[in-house]
């Protein structure tokens, strides 16, 4: 009996406030882009805040797998990248700096 | 404001006139939003049933509103003037008491009212009697998606497959004379509009003409021609539907009225 | 357009890289580490949890109904909305887990349609008929508290789609739960016909709510594996221990009493001691042989085909015009 008529998956991303970073939240199944976004306010806008929504089709989403996530790991050593891989603190004390940097 | 300090700066003319007008809206509120409610669980499609879902609460809780409005005017309580008045003692149009039918109904039915709605929100929101004014002002976001809602179903079955069209089709030639009565004048109409207190009917009506013509030309639906308006709802002249509705809901309130449920 | 998120295949036990690929598979779930849609896992792990999270899903829309029929009953606004909010709620919940069994291979459309020609279970308090106001009553309380003790338990599950999916719903199950409370303890404070009418629907749920966990331990034939897999945290009889524990004083203290002689707390063992429930009759009501099984599956294929017509229609539609917006009054 089944006769496949199931609407596309769109992805939905929440704003919370201006300012804030759109979310990821869920997906629903919609005829296209402007239903999506008005079903996806009812679904997962009811209770918690938002003042914007995105809606993607989920075929546009392109994504790496997880068994490349080691491609995130690091292989040497990269605390240059970050500024707790430097005692710059303690070497502009010594050369009488001891203002914040 | 305190409600006595209401009360008292009305005169009997106003008060008359604004009670017409907001037991009008209140009825038609909760009306509707109880036919809506009873798709909760059964829509075409989950996430199109939740959205429904949230209009009818919307509904249900705009009737609360207004029925809190008449309350302060020294109306009975809003559950026991909605669960306890008779099918005589309301005033809705007979469009919302209908059933509701398949989901082409209810959805046309839906957007019939909606856009009505939302214009005479928008119209009351400078209303004279402040209260209601700023109402109807806090209701505007959700009227707002009520009107989106409607609109994008209307475009999308306009332009879907011809089965699609042709049910909403049907579902118009059924709902629009019953939409027409939502407009029936009352003896307050001229009262209404005289004291600034809300639009006259024919006002609201001539502006939902323009909207819905244009949204249905848009979609490549039509009206049917020479639509008679179902008029009677306003003064309480209901058919079977109302009156077996109003059994349902107030059921389980009438069981005993002075508990607390 | 059905979504087949498997890149990796599964293996079943025998394949050649089952045992390489399985060992590396329980270190991450032992870990406490989430599988996810991409993963390669056990053949037998993306059955069980598709049949898992479908029987979830079936079971939200299914439990709809019965409290649904109440809707155009409920006295009073508030009653009338929050019922309203919390059959919602159920049905966002079916989307949301149809969705996290989607993200296994498993279409909505599939399950919907195994689901109404009784292929597929829902959970067995549904299968019974709600009678009066009291009986939603105590559906919103009690049912809605053994679901959350079983749902937050799943909520830390191995699988991440399911998990995000239980998390949400947790957090709505809350209301539920304060919803039905408050209404309990409005009838069991009110007058004799509300009070009466309370003490009737407990008697009446009793049995079903002592079954809604699943067979007891000595009986249940998954649970080993579904625990090392950490599809499950807790088995039957721990959920059941966990629910009347928290929730049987509670139904004391509002002056009900339940319908078991043999009910006993052991102060020593901390265990509620207690009629052994009819699995046999259990497992007759879940296969469809409930009081309202029948009608149940009739409403939600009412539903479905009725609905079809909508789904056909707009199948093929592909309009990225934007919804025209009323102009300003």
């Amino acid at each position: 009996m089944t006769t496949d008529t199931q609407w596309r998956v769109f992805e939905v991303f929440h704003q919370q406030s201006r300012g804030e970073p759109h979310i990821h939240v869920g997906s629903v199944h919609a005829t296209d882009g402007e239903s999506a976004l008005l079903m996806a306010k009812e679904q997962f806008g009811r209770r918690q805040a938002c003042v914007n929504i995105w809606v993607v089709p989920a075929e546009a989403i392109t994504e790496t797998r997880y068994e490349d996530a080691d491609i995130f790991e690091h292989g040497t050593d990269k605390s240059y990248r970050e500024a707790f891989g430097y005692e710059t603190t303690k070497r502009a004390r010594a050369i009488g700096d001891t203002k914040e940097l | 404001m305190p409600a006595e300090a209401v009360q008292t700066q009305l005169s009997p003319a106003v008060r008359a006139a604004v009670l017409d007008l907001i037991y009008r809206l209140a009825d038609d509120s909760v009306v509707l939003g109880h036919r809506n409610s009873e798709w909760t669980g059964l829509g075409p499609i989950l996430e199109e049933d939740i959205a429904f879902s949230s209009m009818a609460q919307d509904k249900m809780g705009h009737a609360q509103a207004l029925f809190t409005l008449l309350h302060e005017l020294g109306e009975p309580e809003p559950d026991a003037n909605a669960f306890l008045r008779t099918t005589e003692q309301y005033r809705c149009c007979e469009l919302v008491a209908l059933p509701r039918g398949d989901w082409a109904f209810s959805l046309v039915r839906q957007f019939l009212f909606a856009e009505a709605d939302r214009i005479r929100f928008e119209l009351v929101s400078t209303s004279s009697y402040t209260p209601l004014a700023h109402l109807a002002r806090k209701l505007h976001g959700e009227l707002k998606y009520h009107v989106m809602h409607g609109r994008m179903w209307m475009t999308r079955f306009g332009k879907g497959t011809t089965e699609g069209r042709e049910r909403i089709q049907a579902a118009i030639n059924i709902a629009y004379p019953y939409a027409l009565g939502l407009f029936e004048p009352t003896s307050q109409d001229e009262a209404i509009a005289l004291h600034g207190i809300g639009p006259s009917e024919s006002t609201v009506r001539e502006q939902w003409q323009g909207e819905i013509e244009s949204v249905l030309r848009e979609a490549g639906l039509t009206l049917p021609k020479d639509a008679k308006a179902v008029f009677g709802g306003r003064v309480g002249k209901h058919g079977k539907d109302l009156a077996d509705m109003l059994e349902s809901m107030q059921r389980v309130y009438r069981i005993d009225p002075s508990a607390k449920w | 357009m059905v979504m087949q998120p498997t890149r990796c295949s599964d293996d079943k036990p025998g394949d050649p890289s089952y045992a390489t690929h399985l060992a590396a598979f329980e270190a991450r779930v032992a870990r406490g580490d989430k599988v996810e849609p991409g993963d390669w896992m056990p053949w037998d792990y993306r059955q069980q949890l598709i049949r898992l999270i479908h029987v979830h899903a079936n079971s939200e829309i299914c439990g709809a109904l019965p409290e649904g029929g109440w809707i155009p009953h409920a006295p009073t606004f508030k009653r009338k909305l929050a019922l309203c909010a919390k059959v919602q709620d159920e049905v966002g919940h079916g989307q949301l887990l149809y969705r996290a069994a989607e993200t296994l291979g498993k279409s909505r459309e599939e399950m919907i349609d195994e689901l109404i020609t009784g292929k597929a279970k829902y959970s067995n308090v549904f299968h019974y008929h709600a009678k009066t106001w009291a009986d939603v009553c105590v559906i919103a309380w009690l049912i809605d508290a053994a679901a959350i003790v079983n749902q937050t338990m799943m909520a830390d599950g191995s699988y991440g789609p399911y998990g995000r999916a239980l998390k949400r719903i947790c957090y709505e199950e809350a209301f539920h739960l304060t919803h039905g409370y408050d209404m309990c303890i409005s009838l069991a404070t009110g007058s004799k016909v509300q009070r009466e009418m309370l003490q009737d629907a407990v008697n009446r749920w009793w049995d079903p709510i002592m079954m809604f966990h699943g067979p007891s331990d000595k009986e249940s034939t998954h649970t080993e594996l579904l625990m090392r897999w950490r599809i499950k945290l807790m088995t039957n009889d721990e959920q059941r221990q966990t629910f009347l524990k928290k929730y049987l004083p509670k139904v004391f203290n509002l002056g009900l009493t339940v319908p078991d002689p043999n009910l006993r707390f052991d102060e020593t063992e901390k265990v509620w001691h207690y009629t052994e429930p009819n699995w046999k009759r259990f497992l007759e009501v879940v296969r469809g042989g409930g009081p309202a099984s029948a009608l149940r599956l009739a409403t939600r294929r009412m539903a479905h085909e009725e609905g079809a017509w909508v789904r056909r229609a707009l199948f093929a539609v592909e309009s990225g015009k934007r919804v025209p917006m009323p102009t300003a009054a």
